[in-house]
């Protein structure tokens, strides 16, 4: 469950730095209607790196961002495994 | 103390750079393949004198898959990343028609694919840190037409349309980029030219000389300092006027 806390606590502490409002932080939730845009989704993922240690994304073949923030999560929670 | 990398900081502009900013009282990280003896000097001087510190990482910049790794361990060894002076170059002069593909490749991934890259990752550290700066080292060769330098031309123009696009996506967290453009400077890169040549430079020069590398490192040293904190996105010609 950790992954989880590290990472909602994260969208609401970049949301509150960039003045954005964000929605309710549901699995369903789509990334792109969260409220943040693509910077913060950055400034998330690479304070994600400093916490957890790893960054999926460079690791993963492909370059498919998840849509979800359920998918986000997961897509860390397999990372840190 | 704020740390600043410095790529190709153990020789010609980037060292000059080195010790300019150690000079300043920064803790400079210069990045390079070999330690010359002019910055093991430079090292020694700066620990004995101080303000700052000059640190050497060896580290070949063509090596594009190991940036990653490089950022990480520069950030474990020395901490938050302050600054960024993407100067490590390199130039070979020739006639595209006949320049080897192997050649052309070999410039655009040390002098663009690489700062490229390495902005990638040290830009991440400044996003979690919350601020920084970037000066990207060009060339009056990216805005201006020298026969024989195309490919070269080609990556130092790049950099300039890096640095803008760049410095509007990066603003809001505090991290300017910016680019500085020194026209010929005496250093190995340019020792090809003759001295006809070089007169011919300083002839068409509104101040009738060349820049050095101080006046270079001089400008990095103001993009880099609290005074230009609302400059970014742009570029300064060092050229003693021969742009003008
Ligand atoms: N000199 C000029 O007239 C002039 C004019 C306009 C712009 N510039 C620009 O100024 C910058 C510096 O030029 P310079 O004249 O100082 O060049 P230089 O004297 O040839 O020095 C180049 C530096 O880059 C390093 N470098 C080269 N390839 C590298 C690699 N694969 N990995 C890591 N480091 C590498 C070199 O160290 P190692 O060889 O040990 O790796 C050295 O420290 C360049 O961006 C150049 O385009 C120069």
């Amino acid at each position: 469950m950790s992954v989880r806390t590290d990472v909602v606590s994260l969208f609401e502490q970049v949301a509150a730095q960039q003045k954005k409002k964000l929605a309710p932080l549901l699995d369903e939730l789509v990334l792109l209607d969260s409220g943040l845009d693509s910077l913060c989704l950055a400034i998330i993922v690479a304070r994600l790196e400093d916490t957890l240690g790893v960054d999926p994304f460079t690791a993963a073949q492909d370059a498919d961002f998840p849509v979800t923030l359920g998918e986000f999560i997961r897509f860390y929670d397999d990372a840190v495994r | 103390m704020r740390n600043v990398v410095v790529t190709g900081g153990s020789r010609g502009l980037g060292l000059g750079i080195a010790r300019k900013l150690t000079a300043a009282g920064y803790r400079v990280i210069a990045i390079a393949r070999k330690e010359s003896n002019q910055l093991t000097s430079a090292m020694e001087e700066a620990e004995r004198d101080g303000p700052g510190l000059l640190h050497f990482v060896p580290f070949d910049l063509a090596e594009i898959g190991e940036i990653r790794r490089l950022v990480t361990t520069l950030r474990k060894d020395f901490g938050p990343i302050y600054g960024l002076v993407n100067n490590a170059a390199i130039a070979f002069d020739g006639v595209l028609a006949i320049m080897h593909n192997s050649q052309i490749e070999h410039l655009v991934r040390v002098n663009t694919l690489s700062p490229i890259v390495l902005t990638k990752y040290i830009v991440r550290s400044m996003m979690a840190d919350g601020g920084g700066r970037i000066v990207n080292v060009a060339s009056v060769v990216g805005f201006t037409g020298y026969s024989g330098l195309s490919v070269y031309a080609a990556t130092k123009a790049s950099m300039l349309g890096f640095t803008r696009s760049l410095a509007r996506e990066v603003g809001r967290l505090g991290v300017t980029v910016n680019s500085v453009a020194p026209g010929f400077v005496d250093t190995a890169m340019t020792q090809n030219l003759d001295a006809e040549q070089r007169q011919q430079i300083e002839r068409r020069s509104a101040l009738r000389r060349l820049p050095d590398v101080d006046d270079v490192a001089n400008a990095v040293e103001f993009i880099l300092s609290d005074k230009a904190k609302s400059i970014t996105g742009t570029v300064i010609t060092v050229d003693a006027g021969n742009t003008a």
